[in-house]
């Protein structure tokens, strides 16, 4: 059904007039979300109603030692816990490359955490790792058969900001493992196997075919998923709302401004800043990306 | 032939083994504890200081049958049930339209709508909510049925268009023009044709935002606060609010993941695709 | 260059047997094409060469060391691909380059093989492009290339001309034919297509469901064909298979086909006694079958079969007839263009007597080779 020039826009509309309710849905939705939240933002709440715009809310929020502490600990968050993703994913779907007998089983098996709802992964790791008697706890203490001693008295999880924020990271881990895993492993399903024969007859071990075939062509997956797990680690909201009570990650800290103290000026105030933090590290994720693809790909001189 | 199969030195063998098994192990024990957990008498939880045992000293039913006599867990449970059936029929309503169009027509600016609807999907839900709920609180949608649907379909859209995009995708066009030289009207050919041929996948899209919309959490912990709808994932938080034995807590995740768990292992293969669709682009 | 030699190699997949007991002596600097249809085994068998498929059973020998379990990079081949599997994210020259640099070859070496290779496969002034602004030739030849810098004692070649289309298939080929003159390797050649293994090869290898039908030169697998299969694969058009038994009529000695009598050649004569009342099938290739003037068919009306024509197909140069006999069975022949046949003509045509072979009906192997 290619459509000819000449017929113009008028055909266009025709064509895919069927678009637009979603089109217009979805964007109508963006442009409110950012219009409210910047009116939010640069508007006080109290008695001088309808003062705008006034930087007064955004320095409150600076000001406030919560906001840094909550800054600092997702852009660690982020900082740990995407190359983990990355190295969890790579690894996994290494594994599942190669063929053997019940192969879709074991992914099948491997991709359960993805149908387990993120509140109940938190909610189980709550379990898992109370204190002074979970599972966990029980474990490092040795009080199981094969597994040595690692603790002498319970650690209290939930207690700790480091302990918490692991725990959170683990459920990330856990829960979010077979997407990454999938994303790679479908960018080395593409590679042509030949390739790997190729290297082989042309002298080059497992080492040299991982270094010199694998890891450039799978390049375009590892950036997707660095791209996207850093951007769902900035979002990370239910595992440290269920596991990290004294502790708050951004989004932690925007849900306690609006339902705890209901202040929503200033809670779209750090809704802003996590917007930002998210647009910020897709230009620097890009920029990278773009520079490994240049290194990786040579000459190219046709655009390529 | 399978350039894949061939066998690996001894040492990788045993790696790999020892990664599959490993694996398996992490991704099983949790769910088995989550599951061991929900038939715990609570003498195998509170053990006073005794390991707890990997398997309840006495099995039990309990919870899930305290869980079924509660009344307020029937409407949450209803509640949760017409939420996600609507944003099913919602999103799909404006989005199978949107997903044919898109992978049929030159759409000027393609690019430019796949990139939003990326966008959207990658807008941090934590941020969203804040100006959505206090739209909806000026406009007198908070607490109700239709905010909800109407913000779970604003998630679920996204995910409609990519898979229902790669189901219209991989139908020859010869099909629908063998349709309309034989007679039919777009709208014919859309319907008898198309949809009939995509259907798997519309299926699966299908499924996927019932599920997304029964598992979500922070859209309907924000426009529905703890008022008097309440939907599965809120009375679980709920609870833990109030700090419920354990085993009371695995019981309602027991039920609240079962449906996602099997949709998941049944529809395995559409699953996949929704999750990496996008990504690779 | 050295000669490869594999005994008694035997390889199954499963419960799928791909290669049953196969022996094979090639020579140094040959040529030799593995041929047979798809599924024949011919590719596994370069790959167990290569390496890339290990060898259940049997011996094999390059250059008089025995490889079996040494693995593809301590071998002394290297192999161009059906897919050419060149590096997508490599230049050209990388890609030449690429088993150079793995083995620390010094740059200076690189750079006189890059010198000696380019212009061989006119590659000039490609260097810098990545495989994907590459044509099919192209990325051929560059495969070929970065096959040939590794300086192998043996190059494999597995289906390197499938991709290509017809015009630049005959180009690749005689490319293919000047460089096994220049270089002079050991050269193992995987084709389904025979006119690639009849126009390049020294030697044929036919492969048939694992097993070795034929291993010789060209012209005599063609001219006396082994078995059934070898003859009905080789040669276009296929060759004509006609079932009969072997009689006498008057002095001579021939196959009493449905068609009519098949009168066999004086030479062959005695050997053929030998076979007196076998049932045989008969095969005659369409090219040594020929149109007889009506006039002159009359006074040899016993060595000629009378027969109606269904189908002419223009070949260009010639035509192929597809004509019936009386009881319906079909025999296919050339004609020159310049007799003019059309559909449902009757034609008498002449059977060569040199020409005709027989196979067993049983073990389908050529009775008179």
């Amino acid at each position: 059904m290619a459509r000819h020039k000449s017929q113009g826009i008028v055909l266009h509309f025709k064509e895919i007039w069927p678009l637009l309710p979603a089109a217009l849905y979805l964007l109508s939705f963006l442009f409110v979300v950012l219009i409210y939240l910047i009116g939010l933002s640069f508007s006080a709440p109290t008695s001088d109603a309808g003062a705008f715009p006034t930087l007064q809310t955004i320095a409150k929020v600076v000001s406030m030692p919560q906001f840094r502490s909550a800054l600092v600990n997702t852009t660690v968050f982020v900082i740990i816990g995407t190359p983990l993703e990355l190295l969890v994913g790579i690894v996994l779907s290494l594994i599942l490359y190669r063929h053997f007998i019940g192969r879709n089983f074991v992914r099948g098996i491997l991709v359960l955490p993805l149908a387990v709802p993120a509140l109940v992964t938190a909610i189980l790791l709550f379990i898992l790792f109370d204190y002074p008697g979970g599972h966990i706890n029980h474990l490092l203490m040795g009080k199981y058969p094969l597994f040595p001693a690692v603790l002498s008295n319970p650690i209290n999880w939930r207690g700790s900001e480091f302990f918490a924020l692991s725990v959170s990271m683990i459920g990330k881990l856990w829960r979010d493992m077979p997407i990454s895993m999938l994303i790679i492993l479908a960018g080395l399903l593409s590679i042509d196997p030949e390739l790997f024969d190729a290297a082989k007859t042309m002298g080059g071990g497992w080492a040299t075919q991982f270094r010199h075939v694998v890891l450039p062509l799978i390049v375009p997956s590892i950036s997707a998923v660095l791209l996207l797990r850093s951007i769902e680690m900035w979002k990370e909201f239910i595992f440290p709302f269920v596991l990290a009570g004294q502790t708050d990650l951004l989004g932690t800290f925007i849900e306690s401004l609006y339902n705890d103290w209901g202040y929503s000026n200033e809670a779209a105030v750090v809704a802003l800043v996590l917007v930002g933090c998210i647009i910020v590290t897709t230009i620097v994720l890009l920029g990278i990306t773009e520079l490994l693809r240049r290194l990786v790909f040579e000459g190219g001189h046709r655009g390529g | 032939m399978d350039r894949r199969n061939v066998p690996l030195g001894p040492a990788y063998r045993l790696v790999w083994i020892v990664g599959i098994i490993g694996a398996i192990f992490l991704v099983v024990a949790p769910l088995f504890l989550l599951f061991k957990y929900s038939v715990s008498d609570i003498g195998s939880i509170n053990t006073g200081g005794a390991p707890i045992p990997l398997w309840p000293h006495e099995p039990t039913f309990r919870n899930f049958l305290y869980l079924f006599s509660d009344g307020q867990f029937y409407s949450v449970l209803l509640n949760s049930l017409i939420i996600a059936t609507m944003t099913v029929c919602f999103s799909m309503l404006i989005g199978i339209p949107a997903s044919y169009v898109l992978a049929r027509y030159e759409v000027p600016g393609r690019k430019f709508v796949l990139i939003g609807l990326i966008s959207v999907r990658l807008f941090p839900d934590i941020a969203s909510v804040i100006p959505v709920a206090e739209l909806f609180i000026r406009f007198n949608a908070h607490n109700t049925y239709w905010g909800v649907i109407m913000a779970h379909s604003l998630l679920a859209l996204p995910y409609v268009i990519f898979i229902g995009t790669s189901a219209f995708e991989p139908i020859p066009k010869d099909l629908e023009q063998q349709a309309i030289v034989m007679g039919a009207n777009r709208f014919q050919v859309f319907s008898k044709v198309l949809v009939p041929l995509a259907i798997p996948g519309l299926i699966a899209a299908a499924i996927y935002t019932f599920l997304l919309s029964w598992d979500e959490f922070i859209f309907a912990y924000f426009l529905l606060g703890l008022g008097k709808i309440s939907t599965l994932t809120l009375y679980l938080k709920q609870k833990l609010a109030f700090a419920p034995p354990q085993n009371l807590l695995a019981a309602i995740s027991v039920c609240l993941s079962f449906p996602v768990i099997l949709f998941s292992l049944l529809l395995q293969r559409y699953m996949t695709a929704g999750v990496t669709s996008g990504a690779v682009k | 260059m050295a000669e490869v030699i594999l005994k008694d190699i035997r390889k199954s997949f499963g419960e799928n047997k791909v290669i049953e007991s196969l022996s094979l002596s090639i020579g140094s600097g040959e040529f030799v094409t593995l041929l047979g249809p798809s599924g024949c085994g011919k590719t596994t068998l370069l790959r167990m060469i290569a390496g890339l498929e290990p060898i259940d059973h049997g011996e094999l020998f390059i250059g008089g060391k025995k490889y079996n379990s040494i693995s593809p990079q301590h071998r002394p081949i290297a192999m161009v691909f059906q897919s050419y599997a060149l590096f997508p994210h490599l230049s050209v020259r990388s890609n030449i380059l690429f088993g150079m640099k793995i083995k620390k070859v010094p740059a200076s070496t690189m750079e006189e093989k890059l010198k000696w290779v380019l212009p061989m496969l006119r590659l000039e002034g490609l260097e810098k492009r990545l495989p994907k602004e590459l044509s099919g030739g192209q990325r051929q030849r560059v495969a070929l290339a970065r096959a040939l810098v590794l300086d192998p004692e043996v190059l494999l070649l597995d289906e390197p001309l499938s991709n290509l289309d017809a015009a630049l298939r005959e180009a690749a080929m005689e490319e293919l034919k000047r460089v096994h003159h220049q270089v002079g390797k050991t050269i193992v050649y995987v084709t389904h297509n025979q006119v690639e293994a009849m126009s390049m090869s020294e030697r044929i290898v036919l492969l048939n469901d694992g097993r070795l039908e034929q291993f010789d030169r060209p012209r005599v697998v063609y001219d006396s064909p082994s078995s059934i299969f070898t003859a009905q694969f080789i040669g276009s058009p296929a060759m004509n298979m006609l079932n009969g038994q072997v009689v006498m009529k008057g002095e001579a000695v021939g196959v009493d086909t449905s068609l009519g009598f098949l009168t066999l050649d004086r030479e062959r004569e005695s050997k053929a006694r030998a076979l007196l009342s076998r049932e045989v099938v008969a095969g005659v290739r369409p090219q040594n079958i020929s149109f007889v003037e009506h006039s002159i068919s009359r006074r040899y009306s016993d060595t000629c079969l009378e027969l109606t024509v269904d189908l002419v197909e223009s070949l260009g140069d010639r035509s192929l007839i597809i004509a019936r006999g009386g009881k319906g069975t079909i025999l296919r022949f050339l004609i020159t263009r310049e007799a003019d046949i059309v559909p449902n003509q009757k034609v008498a045509v002449f059977v060569d007597g040199r020409k005709i072979h027989l196979f067993d009906t049983q073990s389908q192997t050529n009775l008179l080779p």
